[in-house]
């Protein structure tokens, strides 16, 4: 009889540690497990621990907005936002067409946000719109979407008639360079805002405030009524349907929010990296924020605030510190090797695991 | 009767508005291009000989109900590794192309099966998720070709291996083997280089598709691809079949990357798979194919409406604009779009076809309702 | 019964496609063959090169050699056949004659000596490995994936 039980004590105790892993995911667990190993290896191979740590925070800044974005998509049962470069794109017209019109400094920041808003909000509403149209097949239309946009804004940032002679060729006075120096503009309009340097460390505490800000937004959005009732379209949508939720509107809603957010996001990353990248640049920008969403431990059909930053941090962490501290462990630099294998391995994961509700 | 024929008409341009659509883009751009008939046709001859082998090898997962493969790229890479492993040995001509081939049917088999696999995890997502293998895998393939070739894998000539001992360099030079399927049997008719022998090897392959079909497995197969459930009641083993259909596909696009190169010339180690995908799907989808149904005769038209679109693009872009990168990025947009409006297609007649089965089912069962009355 | 059959089919195959490679392996084998018009001394006795050599291969003329010159030919395979047309004085009688060379596997580039090898000496008096002096020609980094400097650009490089 006590034998029993402690037997079943054993297993259950097993069976939890167990379940503990199946929840948390082995890939993740290996991966934030890296990013461990590297922090404690950093030092020792002659990598400054704090520029390290600093370099992580600054790439976090820049890309957790991106990241963010992925929620509001997976909340409403549309999966991963492969389409991001659409959102992206709105994001680019906002921040050309405010040097365009000669906004300088700070204001130039807050005049890309307003220019970019209508944007992302159009091109959201009928990326949407096709979302809802092909219900089941949202992902890989996603990614097509995005691949087509870029392709086509290519040929219009050659073919807009912008003058600034900031960002225009020189010698053709038309179409737009590939990268467009933000210096005057809003380069570390964010990250410079209550900076804290101590020693080598710095925190661009401007930048995570901003994140912060719309972090807690979503996370209160997420509580109100309309949340919910995203969440639950995208945890059931039956269900959801028969307590008199308008299924299509909540993910034309998740759908812009998702969206502008990328719009936002990418104005972030550019003030944070001090430079505009036009043409094939957005090309891929969706994979990043996809694994890294996946990687703080959300599914295809749920994420939350706390994903996005585990997942942006450990994320970017890699990406950061596996080519120091693999170059000057090994000399050999395989951080692009462990970099894709990790996101897009994380990616696969993800994919195939199986989900209730949507596919 | 006129109806009808208006009908027809209309079903007609719905059914091909895709192919229709590019014989328009064509005819616009070809005059404004100003080549030659002749440099075209050329150029198109070789294009097809170039590319069809590799489009072909799409054929057989659509016909599982696996949708387009963008895993091809994986035995594009292996067949990437076999050939920079000839080159090494200095293998030259056709037994060159021979040996590569074979050499890279053990590695296609084990990609295909490692991509079956994963796909039979993600029912009703594989072409993202093939998508994302083929990411996953080029992080592998630099692994293998970037670091462990050279220590590991042993390459001798300094004219394949970089200078700081490992890792292959960016372009890999075929020249002993350039063009020798093409230039056996090539026979000339004014001006226009016909490979008569890459031709017939297509041929080959054609004919093994058509025959392939009606075999057991190939019945299997579209079985699997109608109805999964319904194959598995039938006693078919679904996911083994699937794999299978995954492994021949990888196999043919491994031979098929072959021939491309052979053509080519030389190997952009790490860039030649990785648009290959893309390129062939879109191909494929110009020629009137779609997710779920596709012919040779759709291979056909594609290679040849496709590559006078892109032959063609740059020059008149730059005609009608005055810069040539305009035609450039059209041709990439114009790939994409073809991909994303195909798909879109595709989503909404699979929704539409749903909703139709629903309301006859309805319709049924409120018949049958009235019937018991 | 049906299974042991078709495992030995399997096998079969798999031995079938060996088979082919190790064939194509010696059969595809590239050689490239340097020929020399060039005068050599072997124990003493020096070998003056003829005045003029022309260097037929599979129908083809590949090299026109005045004495001092080199030539090249590609081969594929180990048997290497040549017809040289010899012209011993300038103005002379030229002699039409077809020769065949057996290569070693192992070499890629192989210098042979014409004038020595005319003369029937020793294999190992005329041919030597070709040792490519410009190997290094193009050493500068080349632009690979994931290179040296981890810019930022690369967000892109998936």
């Amino acid at each position: 009889m006590n034998e029993s039980l402690a037997d079943r004590n054993n297993y259950t105790v097993r069976d939890r540690v167990k379940s503990m892993i199946a929840n948390f995911g082995l890939p993740r667990l290996i991966i934030a497990a890296f990013l461990l190993l590297l922090f404690i290896a950093a030092p020792f191979v002659g990598a400054d621990f704090w520029t390290q740590i600093s370099n992580t925070i600054n790439r976090f800044s820049w890309n957790a907005v991106m990241v963010l974005a992925m929620v509001p998509m997976i909340h409403s049962g549309c999966g991963l936002n492969f389409g991001l470069p659409l959102g992206i794109i709105s994001g680019l017209l906002g921040a050309t067409l405010s040097i365009e019109f000669g906004f300088t400094g700070p204001m130039s920041f807050v005049m890309a946000i307003l220019i970019a808003t209508p944007f992302a909000l159009l091109l959201g509403a009928g990326y949407g719109w096709l979302l809802n149209k092909i219900k089941g097949g949202e992902m890989m239309i996603a990614t097509y979407v995005g691949f087509s946009s870029v392709s086509f804004m290519c040929m219009m940032w050659l073919l807009l008639p912008y003058h600034s002679p900031t960002m225009v060729w020189g010698f053709a006075g038309k179409g737009l360079r590939t990268t467009i120096s933000l210096e005057g503009f809003y380069d570390k309009v964010l990250a410079g805002f209550l900076q804290i340097r101590i020693g080598n460390l710095s925190i661009p505490t401007g930048t995570l405030l901003f994140f912060a800000l719309l972090a807690f937004l979503m996370w209160a959005f997420l509580h109100t009524k309309t949340g919910t009732a995203m969440t639950a379209v995208g945890s059931n949508p039956t269900f959801a349907r028969a307590a008199g939720v308008n299924v299509d509107r909540m993910r034309l809603l998740s759908v812009v929010m998702s969206t502008w957010l990328a719009a936002i996001g990418i104005l972030v990353y550019e003030q944070g990296f001090g430079f505009i990248q036009l043409y094939m640049a957005p090309f891929y920008m969706a994979l990043p924020a996809v694994s890294a969403i996946l990687i703080g431990g959300a599914s295809v059909n749920k994420a939350s605030i706390a994903n996005v930053i585990i997942g942006t941090f450990l994320f970017q962490g890699i990406v950061t510190m596996t080519p120091t501290v693999m170059n000057n462990m090994i000399h050999m630099d395989m951080s692009e090797v462990i970099r894709v294998v990790a996101s897009q391995g994380m990616i696969l994961y993800a994919l195939t695991r199986k989900t209730e509700g949507t596919k | 009767m006129n109806n009808g024929f208006g009908k027809k008409i209309r079903n007609f341009i719905f059914d091909n508005t895709v192919p229709l659509m590019f014989v328009l883009i064509c005819a616009v751009c070809i005059p404004l291009s100003g080549f030659s008939f002749s440099y075209l046709l050329n150029e198109i001859v070789t294009r097809m000989g170039r590319n069809i082998f590799l489009i072909l090898c799409l054929l057989i997962p659509i016909m599982a109900g696996m949708g387009l493969n963008f895993g091809m790229t994986l035995g594009a890479m292996a067949g990437e590794i076999a050939l920079i492993l000839v080159s090494d040995w200095q293998i030259w001509g056709i037994p060159g192309v021979v040996l590569a081939m074979i050499l890279s049917i053990p590695i296609s088999v084990l990609l295909g099966y490692f991509c079956g696999k994963i796909l039979n995890m993600a029912k009703g997502r594989e072409m993202i998720t093939s998508y994302i293998i083929s990411f996953f895998m080029n992080g592998i393939y630099q692994l293998i070709v970037l670091y462990m070739m050279g220590p590991i894998i042993p390459i001798k000539h300094s004219s394949i291996k970089l200078p700081r001992g490992y890792g292959i360099r960016n372009t890999v030079s075929l020249l002993n083997m350039r063009q020798c399927l093409d230039n056996l049997l090539a026979v000339r008719i004014g001006g226009v280089k016909i490979p008569v022998l890459t031709f017939m090897i297509i041929g080959v392959l054609c004919l093994f598709i058509i025959w392939f079909r009606k075999t057991k497995l190939g019945q299997d197969m579209r079985a699997v691809g109608q109805d999964m459930n319904v194959a598995r009641d039938a006693g078919i083993q679904v996911e083994r079949t699937r794999i299978i259909s995954m492994i021949m596909s990888t196999v043919l696009a491994g031979f098929g990357m072959v021939i491309y190169l052979q053509n080519m010339g030389n190997i952009a180690t790490y860039s030649s798979h990785s648009q290959i995908g893309m390129f062939c799907i879109a191909a494929l989808l110009v020629g009137g194919a779609s997710v779920d149904k596709a012919s040779i005769g759709n291979v056909f038209l594609g290679v040849i409406l496709f590559h006078t679109m892109f032959i063609v693009a740059p020059k008149a872009g730059a005609q009608i604009t005055g810069d040539s990168m305009i035609g450039e990025y059209f041709r990439v947009f114009v790939s994409y779009g073809v991909i994303t409006v195909s798909l879109i297609m595709y989503e909404t007649k699979k929704r539409k076809n749903k909703s139709l089965v629903g309301q006859q089912l309805a319709q049924a069962q409120k018949e049958e309702a009235k019937a018991h009355e | 019964m049906n299974k042991t059959r078709s495992l030995l089919f399997r096998l079969g195959t798999v031995l079938i496609l060996v088979g082919i490679c190790v064939c194509m392996m010696i059969v595809g084998r590239g050689h490239t063959v340097y020929l020399d018009n060039k005068k050599i001394e072997v124990d003493g006795v020096e070998y003056a090169p003829p005045y003029k050599i022309t260097v037929f291969v599979g129908g083809e003329q590949v090299a026109k050699l005045n004495a001092r010159d080199r030539g090249m030919a590609t081969c594929i395979g180990q048997n290497f056949e040549m017809t040289l047309k010899i012209m011993k004085e300038k103005g002379g009688e030229e002699t039409t004659e077809t020769y065949r060379l057996k290569l070693p596997y192992q070499l890629d580039g192989i210098v042979v000596n014409l004038p020595a090898y005319l003369a029937g000496l020793p294999e190992e008096t005329w041919m030597s490995e070709f040792v490519s002096l410009a190997t290094e020609t193009s050493a500068e980094d080349e632009e690979l994936p994931g290179g040296d400097e981890m810019d930022e650009f690369e967000m892109g490089d998936f």
